[in-house]
């Protein structure tokens, strides 16, 4: 599960992220680095969404 | 008296027939199976009817109390199955079928069984909420089982494209119905598990009861309940409710209800992600300008401490200091000034130089050394008398001391 990241935690992760920015007390440290894992997230988010029009396969029966 | 057996009246014969069919167990709980004719809805809610078959009638009645047993309105010539028991009328020396329950033919049977296996599969813990799988929100790949050939099939097709055409569907033809049904439907679940899909939807269009029929068989529930991968049943339409559909982790009324849960709409989604990336930059533009405003606040702490803020009040103090200093030496000018106006006045009035303006003179020796005395003078000196518009030169010829005086 390390690197299939799910587009669910994704979100809730990019959820987290931007909670955690908006907080006042967050030192602009932290904030970059907050960012650019935001900013990574949405990549991910971007990449997952895999955009290449898919036919259907259709499983043989003898394949099994 | 020549017989020697009893002789018994006709309600003791009909009471001890009543006695045997009420003890019969089996005739207290039976099916039977016939065609309705003589249906009467009598006005008191009581059903009178004949149930029979080419070779046999019987009476039967349903009462009022029992009508709960009945979802369907009895008619003439209908095929059914009746559920009660078996009983005699005393009055009439009749016995008749006294129905709990009467379902159609057919149908009545197969909801029969499908009303045990769901009582059976409830009691094992099948339909537990608990084992109930989430539906990833967002599949990548989603196993269908159903027809090939199916109205279904299209369905689900049509909405998982229109919604995202990057979900990869993949297909197990089944045959949804008739003989070997039930057997593609669970090696379907199984092949698509072993695929490796994230969702798998099992279902098909509507149609007759028989026609669903798979969905209500045993081993159809067993995969489903012990597939690994959520599963959606869409069988038939909305009404239609299967065993599949208990036992499934979602159940869709229809195929396409089950495509529209099973794939994310990938317009939402781009959608979403584009919102977060905004109120991601929001965030750290927000956070920015913090740290700029108070950069700005502390840049202006500094200007107001620093060394040249620090010479430039003094500066200004020094500048304040010296034109203290300057207007009081004005001051002190104008006051000086006009004190010796007032010491100039003062000193006019006392001005010997005054007197000499009525006529007075002043009277020095030829060196100037002032003579206030007749004593001073002798006879034949040259003395200078100063009026107040020049000199005159004298000689002193003659000079008389006035008495009294010192």
């Amino acid at each position: 599960m390390a690197k299939s990241k799910t587009l669910e935690s994704a979100f809730e992760d990019l959820e987290s992220v931007i909670s955690q920015m908006e907080d006042k007390n967050i030192t602009l440290d932290d904030a970059f680095k907050k960012y650019s894992e935001g900013m990574k997230l949405i990549k991910y988010c971007n990449d997952a969404l895999d955009k290449v029009e898919k036919k259907i396969v259709i499983l043989n029966q003898e394949d099994k | 008296m020549e017989q020697k057996k009893s002789v018994y009246s006709v309600s003791q014969v009909n009471n001890y027939i009543k006695n045997m069919f009420s003890s019969d167990y089996a005739l207290n709980f039976i099916y039977v199976k016939g065609e309705i004719s003589n249906c009467k809805y009598h006005s008191s809610g009581h059903i009178y009817f004949t149930l029979k078959d080419r070779q046999s009638a019987m009476a039967g009645v349903m009462f009022a109390s029992a009508r709960r047993g009945l979802a369907f309105k009895l008619q003439e010539g209908m095929q059914v199955v009746v559920l009660g028991s078996i009983s005699v009328y005393e009055r009439d020396g009749r016995y008749q079928l006294y129905a709990k329950e009467i379902l159609q033919d057919g149908i009545g049977l197969l909801y029969q069984r499908f009303e045990a296996l769901k009582a059976d599969l409830l009691k094992k813990g099948y339909f537990d909420e608990a084992h109930k799988k989430p539906i990833p929100s967002y599949a990548k790949t989603i196993g269908i089982v159903t027809a090939d050939t199916g109205a279904a099939l299209q369905d689900i097709i049509n909405i998982a494209t229109r919604r995202n055409p990057y979900v990869q569907l993949v297909l197990y033809p089944a045959a949804v119905q008739g003989d070997g049904a039930k057997e593609t439907i669970v090696s379907g679940i199984k092949a698509l598990e072993t695929y490796g899909v994230d969702t798998i939807i099992v279902g098909r269009g509507g149609g007759s009861i028989e026609d669903l029929w798979a969905f209500n068989e045993e081993s159809v529930a067993l995969a489903i309940y012990q597939c690994q991968v959520p599963v959606i049943s869409a069988v038939g339409h909305e009404t239609d409710v299967t065993i599949a559909d208990y036992v499934a982790d979602l159940r869709a009324p229809t195929p396409s209800a089950a495509a529209e849960l099973a794939v994310f709409d990938v317009q939402r989604m781009e959608h979403q992600i584009q919102e977060n990336s905004i109120r991601l930059l929001a965030a750290m533009q927000a956070q920015l300008d913090r740290y700029k405003s108070r950069i700005e606040r502390y840049a202006l702490l500094m200007q107001n401490l620093s060394p040249m803020a620090k010479l430039n009040d003094e500066r200004q103090y020094l500048m304040q200091i010296e034109e203290r200093m300057y207007l009081r030496m004005q001051d002190l000018y104008k006051e000086r000034k006009h004190q010796l106006a007032l010491y100039i006045e003062q000193l006019k009035a006392v001005s010997p130089l005054e007197k000499l303006d009525r006529g007075f003179g002043f009277v020095t020796d030829e060196d100037g050394r002032k003579i206030s005395s007749v004593k001073d003078t002798v006879k034949g000196q040259q003395i200078q008398i100063t009026l107040k518009d020049g000199r005159i030169d004298a000689k002193v010829i003659g000079k008389e001391e006035t008495y009294g005086q010192k």
